[in-house]
């Protein structure tokens, strides 16, 4: 409720009604905030945060978790049978339900002091066993893919609610007044199912919109004018706006909106020099690129990616979230060796390299790290060696200080297909994320059309028992 | 085992929530939005007064205020053209009424721009967001549906003809069975089925029940003001509608649903057919896997003061019921938003007629207005008129003749909500994209059909499936009104996107004013921007080859006024520097005197 968070509330009453105060005067606003809170951090209303950013790792098509992450035993000894009776109905995306039992593809081996064990599809992420806690019991509501996206991104399987970074962004705001608090970093093959809304602010104020970045040359949209104006010109038109603006401003009792967007400017001009230095990777060292595996045609454009990933988060980008998967990606309805042989080949290494990273700078433990996708595979085969979607039961990784390393958590039944002990609902997962940046999901609230809306709905309840 | 969005702990938590909320309000609510309108009684204050003026002046009266001075000319004449058309005031329109000592010359204008096409293109966007207008289903395949523009050209239509509110209501939920002959008619039930859409999904079951829900849900936010979101799902102390009246209004459109294209005549168009009414089940915590009992149409109790009972459950009784002048909601809205399109703030809070909602500031003034659209014909056109023409709107938004009572305006009224003044608003996405256009001399005059679509950055088609943005052959239509713009879903025009255009996943009354740097970046940097500013700069050189006559031609092109002396070297500094007169038009277009309106 609204009532506990005086905060919170005073954002939402100014942001939701419009009355003047723009973004900007916000985040000055919450700068303020910050300070009477003396520690540190807006989300200390709640509670102590245990990691201040995100980086979401989503693996967009599905991988298969009885595949990678959670061995099923059974499961090979029942290849080429019917699903036993006892499993009763289940419902799928495409009728594989009395299709024999497929499988686990590759053997599965033990890693670390912890022993966790994890498939032969993974050996470079193998060697952070150790450093990250497998949710083995997920689960979500939805046999399809755009709905499965949605709701992992927003909580909901309909279109057109906020994302758990756009939600972030708005309960947290930006550590660097240059860079924008949610960044997006999307698969250049295209194509997500469901496409841009997964990653929209849905009924959010636009301040808390996913920003784009590509790396090369244009790195956000609109950062440089286009090609025939000189950016020379830039500095005069800037300096002539600034005259302008600020006569306007004096005529208008200084009205903050007016205020505000005269501060946008400013802001965009240095994220004409921030965007581009954030996405220059030449100063990298040559270790640092193999360590991404950007050495390697097979990883590179994931590994590059990876590590604009770490450079924002060094330059305290609060959320940034990477795709993995064009319109088919980790979607393995034909056959799961080839499938997951191409797109583990693409992210396992540049994924190893990053833990690596991150541990080396002093990031690892303040960053929380998600690995996953909108949902799991089935236990049954499709089309002989594939899968289908498998929302029933399936694995998230969790990484990063806040989390127990080397931990298996919850569990699906004998052959993968649903979950069955410590079940973690996707409501569970976003209400876990949002405690471990110290907020409490129930109280971080936004008032949309006279209801105070959450990003868990009524739901949530957080998983303890992972955190460290 | 496999538990789906609606089946969870729901039931204890809304229970919770019941105890706890239930203590804060009393014990029978007489909630404003629910009582009868009452016809108030104009206040008494001195001089011949507009009942508008007589109204808001006895309230700032109390708080020792009253109402500002007026605004000049050109400032009411750059709000009333972009406040009924969208579209700024041309340099010759501007030249006319400046020129026009008619006494009755700002009541012509009114009547002037309320005839012109504009008006509807303008005021349609506002009634879209309403109906979650897209012209795709959204989810995977955001598949186009051919026929969509059909509705968003009714609605333009409806506008410019003036077509009476009630009736303008009365088509939307069953034009096909009011007006059984009418093709506009059944193309105006496009508002039911305009939302979002999961054609593929596994169970037929499941996608019937989220697109009848979405659709009470947007009946409830369009036509009643309540937000009936949670109640599909549980009893809620917020929500207005128990959960079982809640299925008492899908009954109403149970048996008309239709998931395919109808052929009308000759054209095919989105639109409901008349089924067998008028019963559904009570879905247990709103999952259509758990159907309980069957309940019948009835009418939301709250908005039923008169206790009626449908007789057969049919769309037709509802949309009649919904327009009946003692139905307090359907007209309480109306007013309070074309109140809110003029003012930029409501009157009420649009969203939520219910307990959330903010209670109305001045409340007998909404009613009083609400009473007025039964007199006045339920025409639209007259309620613009009336309140363009109160001294209230007329207000100037800014301190123009040092005025001494100003500060005390700031002082006591600091968020403006006793109107002491007029609010400062903000173009729209779309205003400022057709505002461009129109200065620089290039939107295009182009009406109705299918949405067109301008080229876009391959960085933000990259984000789609292939071919969901084919590029409109004609170059014209890319400089076409953006209402007229391809609505696709899935993506926003970039634009549209930046400035708060809603989501058109559910219906939107009110859109919030973000104020980011990527909007910055994109009127800095983008082609679109920078194209109109090439195309204005050209269009001025044409007339004007020496500097001085440029600039002042580019200001009363963009501004609709002369530069101040020092706006002038500013500007020649500006265009010595860049010795180009498309950075000097640029610039312009950034300006907050171009975004905002005094």
């Amino acid at each position: 409720m609204n009532l506990e968070a005086p905060t919170i509330l005073r954002r939402n009453i100014l942001t939701a009604t419009g009355c003047g105060l723009g973004a900007l005067a916000l985040a000055s606003l919450l700068q303020d905030d910050l300070a009477a809170s003396q520690k540190g951090t807006y989300a200390n209303i709640h509670f102590t945060p245990r990691a201040k950013r995100v980086l979401w790792l989503f693996m967009h098509g599905g991988p298969s978790h009885m595949d990678l992450w959670d061995p099923k035993p059974d499961l090979a000894k029942y290849s080429g049978k019917p699903l036993p009776e006892s499993f009763g109905k289940v419902m799928t995306r495409r009728k594989v339900a009395q299709n024999p039992l497929l499988g686990p593809i590759k053997p599965f081996r033990q890693y670390g002091q912890s022993g966790l064990p994890i498939s032969e599809f993974l050996p470079h992420m193998a060697r952070h066993a150790d450093s990250y806690c497998v949710l083995r019991g997920c689960h979500g509501d939805s046999v399809n893919h755009p709905q499965s996206v949605y709701q992992m991104n927003t909580g909901s399987i309909l279109m057109g609610k906020p994302s758990v970074g756009s939600w972030v962004a708005y309960g947290l705001g930006s550590e660097n007044q240059d860079m924008p608090a949610f960044v997006v970093l999307p698969d250049p093959r295209g194509g997500l199912k469901g496409g841009p809304p997964a990653w929209g602010n849905g009924y959010l104020p636009g301040e808390y919109q996913g920003t784009t970045f590509r790396p090369g040359e244009a790195p956000i949209l609109n950062l440089k004018p286009p090609l025939g104006r000189r950016s020379g010109e830039q500095a005069a038109i800037s300096r002539f706006l600034q005259q302008s603006n600020q006569r306007h401003l004096e005529a208008r009792d200084h009205d903050d909106t007016l205020a505000s967007r005269i501060r946008a400017y400013e802001l965009a001009f240095r994220m004409q020099s921030a965007a581009p230095d954030i996405v220059d990777v030449s100063g990298e060292t040559s270790a640092t690129r193999k360590l991404y595996g950007l050495d390697h045609k097979v990883t590179s454009e994931f590994g590059t990616r990876c590590l604009l990933a770490r450079r924002m988060l060094e330059k305290g980008v609060r959320f940034v979230q990477l795709y993995s998967g064009d319109t088919n990606g980790w979607d393995a309805h034909k056959d799961v060796l080839d499938n997951h042989t191409t797109w583990c080949g693409r992210t396992d290494l540049p994924v190893a390299g990053l833990f690596d990273d991150l541990k080396a700078r002093g990031l690892w433990e303040d960053t929380l790290i998600i690995w996953g996708g909108e949902f799991g595979r089935m236990p049954m085969s499709e089309q002989g060696t594939g899968r289908d979607h498998n929302p029933w039961g399936y694995t998230i990784v969790l990484a990063g200080g806040a989390v127990k390393g080397g931990m298996a958590y919850g569990g699906t039944d004998p052959i993968g297909l649903r979950a069955e002990h410590g079940k973690v609902h996707v409501h569970d997962l976003h209400a876990t994320f949002l405690h471990i940046l110290g907020i409490d999901h129930t109280r971080l609230t936004y008032n949309h059309r006279g209801n105070p809306e959450r990003l868990t709905n009524v739901f949530g309840q957080v998983v303890h028992e992972i955190l460290s | 085992m496999a538990r789906s969005v609606w089946i969870t702990d729901v039931g204890v938590l809304a229970l919770a929530c019941l105890v706890l909320c239930h203590s804060l309000l009393p014990a029978k609510d007489p909630h404003w939005s629910w009582q009868p309108i009452q016809t108030p009684s104009i206040p008494e204050v001195p001089g011949n007064r507009h009942p508008i003026d007589a109204f808001v002046s006895a309230n700032l009266q109390t708080h020792g205020l009253t109402l500002a001075p007026e605004a000049d000319r050109r400032t009411l004449l750059r709000r009333l053209s972009f406040g009924l058309t969208g579209l700024p005031p041309s340099t010759g329109e501007v030249q006319n009424f400046l020129g026009d000592n008619r006494p009755d010359a700002y009541n012509r204008l009114i009547d002037r721009l309320l005839a012109t096409p504009a008006y509807g293109e303008h005021w349609a966007r506002q009634w879209l967001d309403l109906a979650r207008f897209a012209e795709t289903d959204g989810f995977e395949h955001d598949k186009t549906r051919p026929n969509a523009w059909r509705y968003r050209d009714w609605v333009i239509q409806a506008l410019n003809d003036d077509l009476p509110y009630n009736e303008f209501v009365r088509q939307q939920i069953a034009g096909d069975q009011i007006h059984p002959e009418s093709h506009s008619a059944a193309i105006a039930t496009g508002f039911l089925l305009a939302g979002q859409d999961m054609p593929d999904i596994n169970l037929a079951e499941e996608r019937k029940h989220m697109l009848l829900n979405e659709m009470v849900s947007t009946v409830g936010s369009a036509f009643l003001g309540l937000s009936l979101g949670c109640s599909q799902c549980h009893d809620h102390p917020y929500d207005p509608l128990p959960q079982k009246e809640f299925y008492q209004l899908r009954a109403f459109f149970e048996g008309d649903l239709q998931l395919k294209e109808r052929k009308l005549g000759n054209i095919s168009a989105r639109i409901m057919q008349t089924g067998h009414p008028a019963s559904t089940y009570f879905m247990e915590r709103g999952d259509f896997r758990r159907p309980a009992e069957i309940v019948h149409a009835a009418y939301p109790a709250i908005a039923n003061p008169s206790q009626s009972t449908p007789q057969k459950g049919s769309r037709q009784e509802l949309a009649k019921w919904i327009t009946r002048p003692d139905n307090p909601l359907a007209m309480r809205l109306a007013a309070n938003r074309i109140w809110q399109g003029h003012f930029g703030q409501p009157l009420a809070s649009p969203e939520d007629f219910g307990v959330q909602g903010e209670p109305p500031i001045h409340p007998e003034l909404l009613d009083w207005l609400a009473a007025e659209i039964p007199r006045q014909g339920w025409s639209l056109k007259s309620l613009h008129k009336l309140i363009l023409t109160s001294e209230t709107w007329k207000q100037a938004s800014l301190n123009q003749r040092n005025d001494p009572n100003w500060q005390r305006r700031l002082e006591r009224d600091p968020a403006n909500s006793l109107l002491s003044r007029q609010h400062r608003r903000r173009l729209t996405g779309e205003m400022l994209r057709d505002t461009m256009l129109a200065v620089s001399g290039s939107l295009s005059k182009r009406k109705g059909g299918p949405g067109v679509r301008p080229p876009l950055p391959k960085e933000i088609t990259a984000t789609l499936l292939s071919n969901h943005w084919p590029v409109s052959p004609d170059e014209e239509d890319h400089r076409r009104r953006s209402i007229y713009l391809f609505a696709r879903r899935n993506l926003r025009y970039p634009l549209f996107d930046l400035f708060d255009t809603p989501a058109l996943a559910e219906s939107c009354s009110r859109r919030p004013n973000s104020t980011t740097a990527p909007q910055a970046l994109a009127l800095l940097n983008s082609n679109f921007v920078s194209e109109a500013a090439d195309r204005l700069a050209e269009y001025i050189a044409k007339n004007s080859p020496e500097p001085k006559d440029a600039i002042r031609e580019a200001y009363q092109l963009t501004l609709s006024r002369l530069p101040s002396k020092e706006e002038s070297l500013n500007a020649e500094v500006l265009f010595g520097k860049a010795a180009n007169l498309s950075d000097l038009t640029l610039a312009l277009f950034n300006l907050n005197e171009f975004l905002y309106l005094d």
